[in-house]
């Protein structure tokens, strides 16, 4: 049975292998249908959905989780790897979700691909991503799910630099890479050290957890943070955030699946994952509330003066990921799982309701240059709607609950500053989103460049099982103040819900402010956007619309002075100087070799000369011996 | 008496290139032979690998005397390092000749290829201090003559250049073996150049033992090559024809690594962990500052070069880090490096054929032209920068593992590993294969059949020892704890 857990990893990934071979035959020998990519590309996600459902299934029924260790991955000296699988609680509640919601997006994107030369090298990449992705989840070890957080990396890369022959794809794919190398060096360090205290009875969470409270708490920090800047590039936090929103280079189902859904909720998952390191830190762990809290704000403000709309999604998805890391950062694991579950229903259908636009107005991103799209795309536009409605926070659709639930913990943690930036950002949230959508679906006087039409049933069928997802997912965490029982929080044992000390009169206050700075957000949209007059628009300017300028800054700083170093230590040190020396030291036996030529010169009067005074000195020497 | 094994691996392919030399064959046909040659090789080295025994010992040994009157003999043997060595020794020279199966059309670059397999194969299995140098020197030759014959540019300048800078770097080891062959002779009144003789040797002063270990270690650092004798490198693998360069980055510096470890820890174990925390700051050193140079080269060969010098910085770092997973990883990368870097260099080659020399800045857009040598590059490329699921993660993260076991400061240092060889690596993909651009290159042709089947067993091992590495890593655990524990006395059961 627990062999099943690699079953979920391995699907994807044969069938990436596969799709690979049968693409690189289509390029190069013979042309192959679309459906031979179709089929191994849906049913890969789909089989590992099953065997997620089995694997969850079973744990359900037995209380345990189910390990698998098919082999000895390394094994050095004392320290043995095994490569091993963890079908737990947490990882499977993380496995559930991304299969489906990612078995969704591939069927999307069957269609949003379909006239793409590049089909099955586009799905190749996607069941690689999938695959690495569940690795990362169900790896029983850091070790081994780095192999996934970095597979996941490099997934990101190819799939963002997806349309290669543009230079500034690829330029937004190598940022992505690197910057969350970046990151990684991070992870790297914390994991060596975690390697030194722990790696000898095996590496896995377990052993790890035995072996953290005899760590030296000085150490320990150093290894939260470290591993936390891992999760800095990984969901793109504060400062290791510039990737994100270039990532959207990649065609939308990408920023769906990996840039929404899945890949960048990695940093979350790792956190909870070193729950048990995390507690015995709580500093640490204010650090990130602090630096998710700061995100989300950032994030927000930035959102609202940008007009790419998958650009906005972007800033969004960093905005809510700030939000998570509000929750992990003060010990509430559950609500961020929680909200990572309900995101990725609406993220995902987010951005693949903006893909459907983009593709009903012929590859336009620009939302002052759609407009009206209500009537060219009506299921579109209710999906849209829903999807809005839960990311702003208003009852009953997903985003609520979970994100009422995040504010909940900062209040009850007594974090207000906290709190109050997560409440702005809220306002922001609900602002920008509905800027968004007003502008994109009911703006008026629209200039579009091509006649707009309406998407296929394969792309609008994914939307409307998410929109269902964004409103019932909800309900799944339910507090108990409405009468539910904390599906999530309780399922998910160990890393659930922290008992809030808040009495319920405090609860219903802080819930009916959510729902009124949600409305109050949605209202000056309303006031701004509702019937805006498109044809007016002026192009926004500002420091905000220039993203604070932090690119150009990195740019500065990073890019630019390592080249000048590059340039410095190539020609300046290496030739001028490395070089000079070990030449300037062959010229100086070639001086030295001309001047004691100079000894040779074939005349004989010189050479009697020398004779004459080596046989004095000689003579000198013999008499002065003598005596 | 018979032959032994590790005999017909060293003179099989200078026996062949003796005939051929004097036989009237085309081209074509010495190619083949060379080829065939090399097969049989991989064959033997397979044979080796599967009757190994998982000991440190050494194995396969022959013994004969040669020069009786100073006990020079010539005395063969290997161990699991060796091993690993000689079996990507193995792989990687078929699969070059397959790359330049259409390439190279004189007859004399195929014997000198085969020259050089002899002489690489000698230095590698001598455990005779002065077969090692007649070897080590002897290698050296037919590259010369490759470089001289087919290279590009200055190329009777950077012959000279490499030349006279190893040869004077090996005269210091020279001058060092016959000083320690004298030293076995006063203390114990016999001739003997064997390595197992001369570790027996207590009556040289501890100041007299560093000038020996530095004699053998400029050697050594000259081949790598370490930071600052790596001047050498740049107009040598800039000027070099593809087979060349191959053989100088993928092999020949792994050799000096190989050296390090076979003759220096035997020699000066305490020397070897006295000044190692020099050795590792020095590599961890050179891995930055190459990879940084790397950054600005716009010559494909030069970037490369760089790159290896980083790499190369970074095993030797492995190697002086003294535990089992420092070296094990240093063990490690110097395959997944030989065989990454090996098959770039062979793919930069392959397009130099089809374009001509060119910069970065006159390239772009080949990927749609040809796939296969994208994706070639990409495998090779992932390995460079180590990304998991190749060989390169495994050695790096081995490496970065033991160099924290060995100082943690050095260790967050020796991270850095994960990003230096991806600022520059995807820069040059973006730039030479990605993305298109004005430049001409509609002569680029995607690889041959020769070509894909050359690198296909590269791009399989890359993958296949990164995802169960330790299918690969027993062999050589026995041999590498052998060092620690009996000679350095630093490991731990």
């Amino acid at each position: 049975m627990s062999a099943l857990l690699a079953g979920i990893v391995l699907a994807p990934l044969l069938s990436a292998v596969l799709i690979g071979l049968l693409y690189m035959l289509n390029i190069t020998q013979m042309p192959l249908s679309k459906r031979w990519f179709t089929l191994p590309a849906l049913f890969a996600p789909f089989l590992s959905f099953c065997f997620g459902v089995i694997a969850f299934l079973e744990v359900a029924n037995s209380g345990t989780a189910l390990h698998f260790e098919p082999y000895l991955w390394l094994s050095v000296g004392e320290y043995k790897i095994y490569m091993g699988f963890l079908g737990d609680k947490l990882s499977l509640f993380m496995v559930l979700f991304i299969t489906f919601v990612g078995w969704l997006i591939h069927l999307y994107a069957t269609a949003y691909m379909s006239d793409d030369a590049g089909y099955g090298k586009f799905f190749f990449y996607f069941n690689l991503f999938l695959s690495s992705m569940l690795l990362l989840v169900l790896a029983d070890g850091p070790l081994i799910m780095f192999i996934g957080w970095e597979g996941v990396g490099l997934c990101s890369y190819l799939l963002i630099s997806f349309y290669f022959q543009d230079n500034s794809n690829v330029v937004a794919g190598n940022k992505a890479f690197i910057v969350n190398r970046v990151g990684d060096l991070g992870f790297l360090v914390g994991l060596a050290i975690l390697f030194f205290y722990c790696g000898d009875a095996g590496f896995s969470y377990t052993t790890i957890a035995h072996h953290v409270a005899s760590m030296p708490s000085s150490l320990l920090q150093i290894v939260g943070i470290a591993l936390f800047i891992g999760a800095m590039g990984k969901s793109a936090q504060i400062p290791l955030y510039v990737w994100l929103p270039d990532a959207m280079a990649g065609p939308t189902p990408v920023s769906a699946l990996i840039h929404a859904a899945t890949m960048v909720t990695a940093g979350v998952y790792m956190v909870a994952r070193f729950a048990f390191l995390y507690e015995l830190i709580p500093n640490v762990g204010l650090f990130i509330a602090y630096i998710g809290a700061f995100s989300a704000l950032f994030a927000a403000v930035i959102a609202t003066k940008q007009s790419d709309i998958k650009k906005i999604l972007a800033y969004s998805t960093m905005s809510q990921l700030g939000y998570m890391f509000i929750a992990v950062g003060l010990g509430a694991y559950s609500s961020a799982l929680f909200h990572v579950f309900t995101h990725a229903f609406f993220k995902a259908l987010l951005f693949m309701g903006a893909g459907a636009v983009i593709i009903a107005l012929h590859h336009e991103q620009n939302i002052f240059k759609m407009g009206k799209m209500r009537r060219v795309t009506p299921v579109v536009y209710a999906t849209m709607l829903m999807a809005t409605l839960a990311i702003s926070g208003i009852p009953p659709f997903a985003g609520f609950f979970s994100k009422d639930e995040i504010l909940l913990v900062a209040f009850a943690s007594g974090e207000y500053v906290i709190w109050g930036i997560a409440v702005c950002s809220a306002v922001l949230t609900a602002y920008y989103m509905f800027r968004l959508f007003f502008v994109v679906f009911e703006g008026k006087n629209a200039l579009h460049v091509n006649h707009p039409h309406d998407v296929s049933w394969v792309m609008k069928a994914p939307l409307v099982v998410l929109a269902l997802g964004s409103l019932l997912a909800g309900f799944t965490g339910l507090p108990s103040l409405l009468g539910g029982s904390h599906l999530i929080g309780s399922w998910l044992g160990e890393w659930g819900m922290r008992v809030i000390s808040v009495s319920h009169e405090t609860e219903w206050l802080l819930l009916g402010l959510n729902v009124a700075i949600s409305l109050l957000g949605i209202g000056i949209a309303y006031q701004k956007f509702y019937g805006y007059d498109l044809s007016r628009h002026q192009e926004a300017k500002g420091i905000v619309y220039n993203k604070f300028y932090i690119d150009e800054i990195y740019d500065v700083l990073f890019v630019r002075s390592i080249r000048k170093l590059s340039e410095f230590i190539a020609v300046g040190l290496d030739v001028n100087i490395v070089d000079r020396v070990i030449m300037g030291l062959s010229h100086g036996f070639i001086k030295l070799g001309h001047v004691v030529a100079l000894v040779q010169n074939a005349n004989v009067r010189f050479y009697a000369l020398i004779m004459m005074l080596g046989i004095s000195v000689a003579s000198c020497y013999l008499i002065w011996a003598v005596e | 008496m018979s032959i032994g094994i590790l005999s017909i691996i060293i003179f099989l392919p200078m026996v062949v290139a003796l005939a051929l030399m004097v036989a009237p064959f085309s081209s074509r046909i010495t190619r083949n032979a060379a080829f065939g040659v090399s097969l049989t090789i991989f064959a033997l080295a397979l044979y080796i690998y599967t009757h190994f025994e998982l000991t440190g010992t050494i194995q396969f040994k022959e013994f004969y005397p040669w020069i009786k009157s100073y006990g020079i003999s010539y005395s063969l043997g290997i161990d699991g390092f060796s091993l690993i060595i000689l079996m990507l020794i193995a792989t990687l020279i078929p699969s070059a000749y397959l790359l330049l199966w259409n390439n190279a059309r004189s007859k004399s670059y195929w014997i000198s290829m085969l020259f050089i397999q002899s002489g690489i194969s000698g230095t590698l299995f001598s455990l005779d201090l002065f077969l090692f140098y007649f070897f080590w020197e002897a290698m050296l030759l037919p590259v010369f003559m490759i470089i001289g014959l087919f290279g590009s540019g200055n190329r009777v300048f950077s012959t000279l250049k490499i030349t006279i800078y190893t040869i004077m770097g090996s005269l210091f080891m020279f001058v060092s073996i016959l000083y320690l062959g004298v030293a076995h002779y006063y203390e114990f009144g016999v001739w003997s150049f064997a390595l197992s003789d001369l570790v027996n040797i207590t009556t040289i002063a501890r100041e007299q033992k560093i000038f020996l270990f530095f004699g053998f270690m400029l050697a050594f650092a000259i081949k790598i090559p370490l930071f600052p004798f790596h001047s050498w490198l740049l107009q040598t693998y800039s000027n070099s024809p593809t087979g060349g360069v191959f053989l100088l980055s993928s092999i020949m510096a792994k050799l000096g690594v190989y050296a390090l470890v076979r003759f220096m820890i035997p020699l000066f174990p305490d020397l070897f962990a006295q000044f190692s925390i020099y050795f590792v700051a020095l590599g961890i050193f050179g891995l930055v500052y190459f990879g940084i140079a790397a950054i600005c080269q716009m010559n494909i060969k030069k970037m490369f070069a760089y790159s290896s010098a980083s790499h190369l910085g970074f095993i030797t770092a492995g190697v002086f880090a003294l535990n089992v997973q420092g070296m094990m990883g240093s063990a490690f990368l110097i395959v997944a490096h030989a065989i990454a870097t090996g098959g770039l260099f062979l793919l930069v080659g392959v397009m130099e054929r089809h374009l001509g020399i060119r910069s970065l800045s006159g390239l772009g857009g080949i990927a749609t032209k040809a796939p296969w040598f994208t994706l070639f590059f990409a495998i090779m490329l992932f390995c460079t920068v180590g990304i998991p699921g190749t060989n390169g993660f495994v050695a790096e993260l081995l490496i970065v593992l033991g160099i924290f076991h060995y100082n943690p400061y050095l260790g967050v240092l020796s991270a850095l590993t994960v990003l230096v060889a991806a600022s520059y690596m995807f820069w040059v993909f973006q730039k030479a294969v990605l993305v298109k651009s004005d430049n001409d290159v509609s002569n680029m042709k995607d690889l041959s059949l020769y070509e894909i089947l050359g690198l296909l067993p590269l791009a399989v091992l890359i993958i296949a020892m990164g995802v169960y590495p330790d299918l690969f890593l027993y062999k050589i655990e026995p041999t590498l704890q052998h060092y620690l524990i009996d000679i350095l006395h630093v490991g731990v059961k």
